[in-house]
């Protein structure tokens, strides 16, 4: 049995999928660390992704493209971002409990506004069509390159940008004056608006990036991933995603690889279920991508505190030195 | 006379919050519907009275299935009330009132008692477990530092697919067309106490009796009072030398024990086998209603009643008329949205507070003015 599940690990195609599976997760992923930058925990982004994978959908069919749909998506999500920043900011709801909100109008509100808009309930199978989906893309040179061609070319367009995006949000935060600002905002808020930097005004920004990546997260799920909106399509990936951003530190790219991993744990889900003998085990292996999660957040944690304890004792020690 | 003020301030303020809500839904309803009038008389007064062949009348069976609905969520809802006290944002009572069901039923078909303390041993049985899932979050979050919020989401989702699991390959009737475990047995049933079809069992009376219980551990007891002050202040609450750590992992303790009950309460009262295969949703109502309660278990069974009045009436909507049940999702959101805005009415606020001090100084003043003389 191993021998066999080796055998399926160890093909182009399976890292193919890890790259596939993982991106939705990512730009959640950098959505929850752009928000976490400026001090403000989004747990919405399960809702924020179903409602924007359902506008993204809605928009894309409206008008017969998929460029409108995505765009649509964003749109939605940072509209969604701010709202959640009024409450909060503004009317002082709890930041944790606006997100509440937005993932119950993300289970509940959105099979309501799908059948006021078209009709249909739970589901959009009968809309789809090739021109409102996501194209793929084969990228030249690199396609003709053995195996790292089948692994690399023929994603998604909305693929690789996920991956850009990790270093594009990097360079954001690390080279720009506004970033500098989100960051500030997010340490200590005091310091940042004794120099006159607005703590809403960067909160807001953050959050509504916040929206618009987390959009960009739903209109991958609807428009290529399952193709079509489903009531049951996102998962728990926007929580997998808060997950990935603590893991990683909250950082882009320990985001990325932490997205990665549960990538792997959702595609190994996938392969082992298809072995032979493991069928009455499949409500075991649909398990295993938040068991990771679980683990991995424990293994973050454990880091942490050891690091804060080293930092404690260094100067007891200067001081017997 | 400010305290007086402020309380009815809060009730004004809550009403409104609540008409806010109402009044996003009807205008869904009127964007969505055809028939938005028939669809909101069966949302706002449906449950209450039944408009057969043109006779209005008071409906003594839905009134019934209102309060047979509030008997899971008034155990969610008190779970929550205490775990959200201690400011520990745990989301696990959805997966342990899962859980708490399927164990609840497990031991109402297999374990064989023909006493009448069977069906207690089931619920208690129920009970300890979901207690013993809670200690997973809550010492992960006081021995490292892992987020509770983050590991309980993941927890519902593990739990979800453990009790699948055994359910499928391990406890399922193979002789029926869909996944059941097979019928409890007559000694484990939570009979009803009212004639008719229901479902208002004895579930209810002890939820209310667990609402005053959990109060009175809340606000009269040493250990309510510690994790309330942790709440408050959790640093103050270490430097005054409470137990911190120990105080977190009882309130989530309690908190699973509450949605384990809860659970098997529900599953033991309205059916014959265990029939759920998702999560039932009832850990998230619970956590509108600890909102609409302000965290006070003595005011959970009011809020209970509210959303269960509110779930009822977008039922018969759906059935009555074309807008989907889900409405009340949408509803749900915004009442959290504007009920838990501390600065929502603000102004107002604002302006009592002036307007009673400026008596309270005018009152001393001519009371000095009288001693003057």
């Amino acid at each position: 049995m191993f021998g066999q599940f080796f055998q399926t690990i160890f093909q182009a195609d399976f890292l193919f999928i890890i790259i596939r599976i993982t991106a939705p997760i990512l730009f959640a992923a950098l959505a929850a660390v752009i928000s976490e930058k400026a001090g403000v925990a989004n747990i919405g982004l399960e809702g924020m992704m179903m409602i924007t994978a359902l506008f993204g959908f809605l928009f894309a069919y409206w008008t017969q493209s998929w460029v409108v749909g995505v765009l649509g998506a964003m749109l939605v999500g940072i509209l969604l971002g701010l709202m959640m920043g009024f409450f909060s900011f503004k009317l002082k709801t709890d930041i944790i409990l606006s997100g509440i909100a937005v993932n119950m109008l993300g289970t509940g509100g959105t099979i309501f506004l799908l059948y006021m808009f078209t009709g249909l309930r739970g589901n959009t199978g009968a809309l789809v069509s090739p021109n409102i989906l996501i194209p793929t893309i084969d990228i030249p040179l690199i396609n003709k390159i053995p195996v790292l061609g089948e692994i690399l070319s023929g994603h998604a367009i909305l693929t690789y940008l996920a991956f850009i995006f990790v270093f594009i949000l990097r360079i954001f935060l690390y080279r720009t004056p506004l970033g500098l600002k989100i960051r500030a905002v997010g340490e200590n808020p005091n310091a940042a608006s004794s120099v006159g930097v607005s703590v809403t005004r960067m909160k807001y920004i953050a959050i509504a990036m916040s929206g618009a990546l987390a959009g960009l997260g739903g209109a991958f799920m609807s428009m290529y991933y399952s193709q079509g909106w489903n009531q049951g399509m996102v998962a728990g990936r926007g929580f997998i995603a808060l997950a990935a951003q603590a893991m990683g530190r909250g950082e882009p790219v320990g985001a990325m690889f932490s997205s990665l991993l549960f990538g792997l744990a959702q595609a190994m889900k996938t392969k082992v279920s298809g072995l032979r003998g493991m069928a009455s085990y499949n409500y075991l292996i649909e398990m295993i991508p938040y068991v990771v999660t679980i683990i991995g957040l424990v293994f973050y944690a454990m880091s942490i505190k050891r690091k804060a304890r080293r930092h404690q004792l260094k100067p007891i020690k200067e001081k017997l030195s | 006379m400010r305290d007086k003020r402020m309380v009815l301030f809060g009730f004004v303020r809550g009403a409104a919050a609540i008409a806010l809500a109402l009044a996003v839904g009807t205008i869904f309803i009127f964007l969505s519907s055809d028939e938005p009038f028939t669809a909101l008389k069966y949302l706002l007064i449906g449950p209450f009275v039944s408009f057969h062949g043109g006779v209005t009348a008071f409906n003594t069976q839905n009134f019934y299935q209102v309060l047979a609905a509030m008997i899971p969520t008034i155990f969610t809802g008190l779970a929550v009330c205490v775990m959200f006290s201690a400011n520990q944002f745990n989301l696990a009572a959805e997966g342990c009132v899962l859980v708490g069901g399927f164990v609840g039923a497990l031991v109402g078909i297999y374990v064989n008692m023909a006493t009448g303390w069977h069906a207690v041993i089931c619920v208690l049985a129920a009970t300890v477990v979901c207690g013993l899932i809670m200690l997973i979050p809550s010492i992960l979050k006081v021995k490292l530092g892992a987020s509770e919020m983050v590991t309980s989401l993941m927890l519902n989702f593990v739990l979800l697919y453990i009790v699948l699991h055994f359910l499928n390959y391990h406890f399922a009737d193979r002789s029926k067309g869909a996944t059941m475990t097979y019928p409890f047995l007559d000694s484990a049933k939570i009979s009803s106490i009212v004639p008719g079809n229901s479902k208002l069992t004895w579930g209810f009376v002890i939820a209310l009796v667990i609402s005053f219980v959990i109060w009175v551990f809340m606000y009269r007891t040493r250990w309510g009072y510690a994790i309330r002050m942790i709440g408050i202040n959790e640093s103050f609450s270490l430097y005054s030398g409470m137990n911190v750590g120990g105080t977190i992992v009882l309130s989530s303790v309690i908190g699973g024990m509450l949605s384990g009950m809860g659970g098997s309460l529900e599953v033991l009262g309205r059916y014959n086998t265990f029939v759920w295969r998702e999560l039932p949703g009832y850990g998230w109502t619970g956590v509108t209603i600890a909102i609409l309660a302000k965290n006070n278990p003595g005011l959970v069974p009011l809020a209970a009643f509210f959303l269960a009045y509110l779930n009822k009436g977008c039922q018969l909507m759906s059935t009555h008329s074309d807008v989907p049940s889900e409405m009340i999702d949408i509803i749900q959101a915004a009442i959290f949205l504007f009920f838990a805005a501390e600065q929502f009415l603000s102004g107002y606020r604002q302006k009592l507070v002036v307007k009673t001090t400026r008596e309270e100084l005018m009152r001393a003043e001519s009371l000095k003015a009288t001693e003057g003389e």
